[in-house]
């Protein structure tokens, strides 16, 4: 049973900035009510985000995208433009929980509550997403690379919100991917979330990443298997070194979902498929534009 | 299908003119709308909310307990402990109306010393509001010491095992002895070994436990609430020490039962606390309650043994089946009954020696589950059928039709069926349906797999069970139906209330049911083992065809023929003849009351009654009758990832009689789903006894993402012993899936798991053991799946 707190409903973000040194952000409560009832959160004052003016505009042109710090799955599932400007994000929306968890739960929300098997941690990181933290001051941005300190540990203070988000629209020549493997399709936890980026240039891989979920600590990415590929001529046996790769850097834990063999296991097959994947749906000829 | 049907003629001739239509539900528009009351939904002017406080561990002494702080709380009613109650135990066993002597299955209603089960309920509060008994739930204070338990079937077993309850730890044993297996076995070319094994499993229905209890002017307890036997009043008076006509029990529609709600749950709690207080209870289970606090699937070990010349005619059969009853015996005795009955499936086999056995451990209880160990028996039987034929170098499904009971045979048991057997029918029709192969690319393979079954339907025949229903008309001409019937969401009160429109010759929307009240509503026994329909349906047809020939008597002295001319339809009684000779229902009624005709019947239907097996060899006849079917299914895998993709799922059941096909695919539908959960990812898991998953992020059932469109083929024989020639769909659409399932899975990757649930990260450890994986090893740049 929820205990008792005291629940804020700000419709402007600086009211919601000024109460929240002594409150916690509410986005969709999709993990915050659970952890309440549950006991692990007692909090006794919650900052409501969800009246906050324009605090869900998705903006996307030719190449940047940003998102606004209340932005949910099912936005983003809606936003038109979204399956091209980050495909990886959009496939973790398709299969993140469901319906009606999608309708509330926000990317920020996703973002902060540090659970190794955020989906939308992964694709974040592999297309490089900078985070905006802001407080009544004003607002700094971390790429979300640097975010995570440790297990559901963060650079936020206490007194900012993540208000938006933002990353480079990919270019023709970058294929970006995720793969969420559960116990079961729909509205699961993840086993392994794996996400890739590969920009190929003729032979030549120029630019790779490979990020991690449900396989250590935090999400992370895999930087030295995405060494092996970066400026090499792409080939099955680079690809397969650098799943190895991934498979070596990946520290995941037994659980009642998996086996860390398992997990291990199974970073290599999705990893060594993904980049192969990628590397094939892109052109030969670099095409310019 | 004409050539073939058999049997009952006289039922096969009549027009019919409501039953085995798609008839919209008549519960389906409150349900669709939310106006439909469920027992959750009701309260009462100062009502106090009840909580139980539960152990944390499975084996354990409770050394004291203390409630004085907990009592003192502002707006704490009261807080019963087991000292407060009297020395008084609660019987788990099936309840009945036969008076036959039960087996000794009684628990303790509050943990007295001994704990025995995580869960265990240690106290139980009545607060004003739900907020407050659960501050008092957080300030009861108590101390346990852990003792040692036994938590695996072979450990209870050994020498030095601590006993959950006395005398040891075996609560219930059966055998089934046929023939001579020493002679089959030497009759055969193959011998065939295999053990297979299920897990625990939650039934996860819609709606938690919950009721509402308040003592009347008569002091009368009163018991609102979701079950599926509301005659647990029995035992719920006999545990309070008040005669049985001073507890009613009243049910609702029920958000889903599956056997989950067959044992008592909250009544008990309920009426304590309500005699306790002198004011009306509410008990809500939340879900975490719910997974602790009903009895689970039992997990089985199943071994066969057979014998098999090279035709692939099966010679012998030896089968060995232990199951984990947990800490208290609830319906394990019966559940093993039904396995060890079931363990042949549906095959012609000479010579059978079966050993069932249900063993006490300190994990939670085990009892009732849709299936009723006729299912874990499933799992083994047609996983053995594709391993003999895999073995031998035959045909699966050939294998099977070599094997197959034909109408006519006799059970292993040597009881002869009445009814049809069409489970080579259901298998050809089910594997046509299933059409062309899907293709897919490596490493993903494709898979198909059936199983068939036996399932009975109605319950143990020495059991002697009867249903009774009482049907009316009123004066205007529409009907009511009054039967004890709970209905846990299959239709069932609905199908009663179409076999009364078919007699009485009036639509589904003139008749008008009143269901599961114990005190008010004639006894229709429980709504589990595939009975309700069978056993209250024919006493709904019972009452009505009764009231028919007394209408259709009336009606003709009315119209000036005879009574064999006269036909009842439309809400007319007509000449057959000349139609436009007739007299409205309405009229006929009214006419009828004036006359002082009575409109109404109360009818007892009694199943065959029987007496027991006999103990040594197991022979005799056991159920009423068998529901024969088939499940087939196709399923990709991913050969790297181990992940199994369900892309076709069929169920073709011989139901004897479509009372309402509409519910009938329901039926199949759910059982799809469920037998999927069974097969992939659905599992309780207990360390030291305690559940370690007991939510649904870890609780894993199939969510639409996860389900293929289900197919369904009803066939109908018109042989069952059910109205108008049904046999019954409740359990048997669940019982053949996951074998399907597991079959499919092993076809498509050459080997096979064991072990229920078959996890992605289970079907990559079994191909990296597999012999045949060279290549797959190869593709993986050499290095191994999975170290172990
Ligand atoms: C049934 C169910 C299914 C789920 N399925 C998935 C799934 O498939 N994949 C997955 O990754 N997760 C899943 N989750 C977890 C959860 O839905 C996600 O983590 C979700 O993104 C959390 O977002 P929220 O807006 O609901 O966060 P909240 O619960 O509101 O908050 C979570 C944390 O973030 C903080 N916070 C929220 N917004 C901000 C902000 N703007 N700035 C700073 N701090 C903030 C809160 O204070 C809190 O600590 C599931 C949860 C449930 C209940």
């Amino acid at each position: 049973m929820l205990s008792e707190f005291d629940l804020e409903m700000p419709s402007d973000l600086q009211a919601s900035l000024s109460s929240l040194p002594y409150a916690t952000p509410l986005g969709g409560g999709t993990n915050l009510l659970v952890d309440l009832r549950a006991r692990r959160e007692k909090s006794k004052r919650l900052v409501w985000l969800g009246n906050i003016q324009a605090f869900r505009e998705i903006k996307i042109n030719a190449q940047q995208v940003s998102i606004g710090g209340g932005t949910t799955l099912s936005d983003i599932l809606h936003s038109p433009a979204m399956a091209e400007a980050a495909p990886s994000l959009f496939n973790a929306a398709r299969v993140f929980g469901g319906q009606m968890v999608r309708n509330r739960a926000t990317v920020a929300g996703n973002i902060c509550s540090g659970s190794p098997a955020a989906d939308t941690v992964p694709p974040l990181l592999s297309l490089d997403a900078t985070i905006c933290l802001t407080n009544a001051e004003g607002c700094r941005s971390v790429p979300l690379d640097q975010f995570y300190t440790g297990f559901k540990t963060n650079l936020r203070r206490q007194d900012e919100l993540i208000t938006g988000l933002s990353w480079l629209v990919p270019n023709s020549n970058t294929a970006n991917l995720f793969y969420k493997l559960a116990r079961r399709k729909g509205d699961a936890i993840s086993v392994v979330g794996v996400a890739v980026t590969v920009t190929r240039e003729g032979d030549r891989c120029t630019h790779a990443r490979i990020a991690l979920g449900s396989v250590g600590p935090t999400v992370f990415r895999a930087k030295d298997a995405e060494a092996i590929l970066a400026g090499g001529l792409l080939s099955e046996k680079l690809i397969n070194d650098a799943a190895q790769k991934a498979m070596e850097q990946s520290k995941p834990i037994d659980d009642l979902r998996a086996s860390a063999n398992y997990r291990r296991h199974s970073v290599r097959v999705l990893t060594r498929r993904l980049i192969t994947q990628a590397w094939h749906s892109l052109p030969e000829k670099t095409a310019h534009t | 299908m004409t050539d073939q049907t058999p049997h009952r003629q006289t039922e096969a001739n009549v027009v019919l003119r409501q039953i085995g239509k798609p008839l919209e539900r008549s519960d389906a528009e409150g349900k669709a709308t939310g106006r439909t009351r469920y027992a959750g939904d009701y309260t009462m002017p100062s009502m106090l909310h009840g909580r139980v406080l539960r152990s944390e561990l499975a084996s354990a002494r409770l050394k004291h307990l203390d409630a004085s702080a907990a009592r003192n709380l502002p707006g704490v009613l009261c807080v019963l402990t087991a000292d407060e109650l009297p020395d008084r135990l609660a019987a788990t066993d099936i309840p009945g109306q036969t008076g036959q002597k039960r087996a000794s299955t009684d628990r303790q209603i509050l943990v007295r010393e001994f704990i025995r089960h995580h869960g265990e309920p240690l106290a139980l509060i009545a607060a004003e509001t739900p907020a407050i008994a659960e501050k008092a739930h957080d300030l009861i204070e108590y101390e346990i010491e852990p003792l040692p338990g036994v938590y695996d079937i072979d450990s209870a077993l050994g020498p030095d095992a601590p006993i959950v309850t006395e005398p040891d730890n075996i609560v219930g044993q059966h055998k089934i002895r046929k023939g001579n297996v020493d002679k089959g076995f030497a009759e055969a070319d193959h011998i065939i070994e295999n053990t297979f094994k299920t897990q625990f499993i939650e039934h996860a229905f819609l709606e938690p436990e919950v009721g509402l209890a308040w003592v009347d002017e008569n002091g009368v307890i009163n018991i609102r609430m979701s079950t599926q036997v509301i005659e647990h009043f029995r035992f719920i008076a006999d545990a309070l020490g008040v005669p049985h006509n001073k507890v009613r029990i009243l049910g609702a529609m029920v958000g889903g039962g599956f056997g989950g709600k067959e044992d008592i749950t909250v009544e008990l709690y309920l009426a304590l606390l309500a005699q306790a207080t002198r004011r009306p209870v509410r008990l809500a289970y939340t879900r975490e309650d719910s997974f602790l606090g009903h009895g689970k699937r039992h997990p089985f070990v199943i071994s066969h043994k057979t014998g098999v010349t090279k035709q692939g005619k099966i010679t012998a059969l030896e089968v060995n089946i232990r199951a984990d009853s947990g800490a208290y015996v609830f319906l394990s005795p019966y559940v093993l009954l039904y396995s060890a009955v079931a363990a042949p499936g549906p095959y012609r086999i000479d010579n059978v020696k079966i050993d069932s056995a249900a063993i006490a451990t300190n994990n939670m209880y085990t009892s009732a589950f849709r299936g009723f160990g006729a299912a874990q028996a499933c799992v083994a039987y047609e996983a053995q059928m594709d391993e003999i034929a895999k073995a031998i170098g035959i045909d699966r499904f050939e294998l099977r039709r070599r094997n197959f009971m034909r109408t006519g045979d006799k059970t292993a048991t040597g009881q002869t069926v009445e009814s049809a057997i069409w489970s080579d029918e259901c298998m050809t029709r089910a594997l046509e349906a299933l059409g062309e192969e899907t293709k897919a690319e490596e490493p993903v393979k494709i898979g198909r797999g059936v199983a068939t079954y036996q399932q009975s339907y109605g319950r143990i025949t020495w059991l002697h069970d009867t249903a009774e229903a009482w049907v009316g008309i009123e004066i205007d001409g529409t009907v009511i139906v009054r039967s004890g019937v709970t209905d846990i969401g299959g239709g069932q009160v609905s199908a009663l209330s179409q076999i009364a429109a078919e007699s009485l010759g009036v639509g589904l929307e003139d008749v008008i049911i009143y269901h599961s009240d114990s005190a008010v509503t004639p006894l229709a026994g429980t709504t589990t083992a595939t009975r309700a329909l069978y056993m209250t349906g024919n006493a709904v047809h019972k009452a009505s065809s009764i009231l028919r020939g007394r209408m259709i008597d009336f009606a003709a002295n009315e119209l000036d023929v005879q009574p064999d001319e006269v036909d009842l339809a439309n809400g007319q009684a007509f000449v057959v003849d000349d139609p436009s000779n007739f007299i409205s229902l309405t009229d006929l009624a009214a006419r009828g009351a004036s006359e002082g005709l009575q409109r109404s019947e109360l009818a007892m239907f009694r199943a065959p009654f029987t007496d027991p097996i006999d103990k040594e060899t197991g022979q005799g006849p056991v159920f009423p009758d068998f529901t024969y079917g088939c499940h087939a299914v196709e399923v990709s895998v991913d050969t790297e990832t181990g992940e199994v993709t369900v892309l076709k799922s069929v169920g073709a059941h011989d139901i004897g009689q479509a009372i309402n096909p509409q519910a009938v695919e329901g039926q199949i539908e759910g059982g799809a789903l469920m037998g999927q959960g069974y097969a992939l990812s659905e599992e309780l898991i207990y360390q030291e006894g305690k559940l370690v998953s007991p939510s649904f992020s870890e609780y894993l059932i199939p969510t639409s993402m996860d389900m293929p469109e289900i197919k369904t083929i009803i066939l109908e024989s018109r042989s069952g012993l059910g109205p108008f020639g049904a046999k019954g769909i409740g359990e048997p659409s669940f019982t053949p899936v996951a074998p399907a399932i597991a079959n499919a899975v092993a076809d498509a990757i050459g080997t096979r798991v064991f072990e229920l649930p078959i996890t992605p990260e289970k079907v990559v450890k079994v191909l990296s053991q597999s012999q045949t994986n060279g290549d797959l090893e190869q593709k993986l740049n050499k290095t191994p799946l999975l170290e172990d």
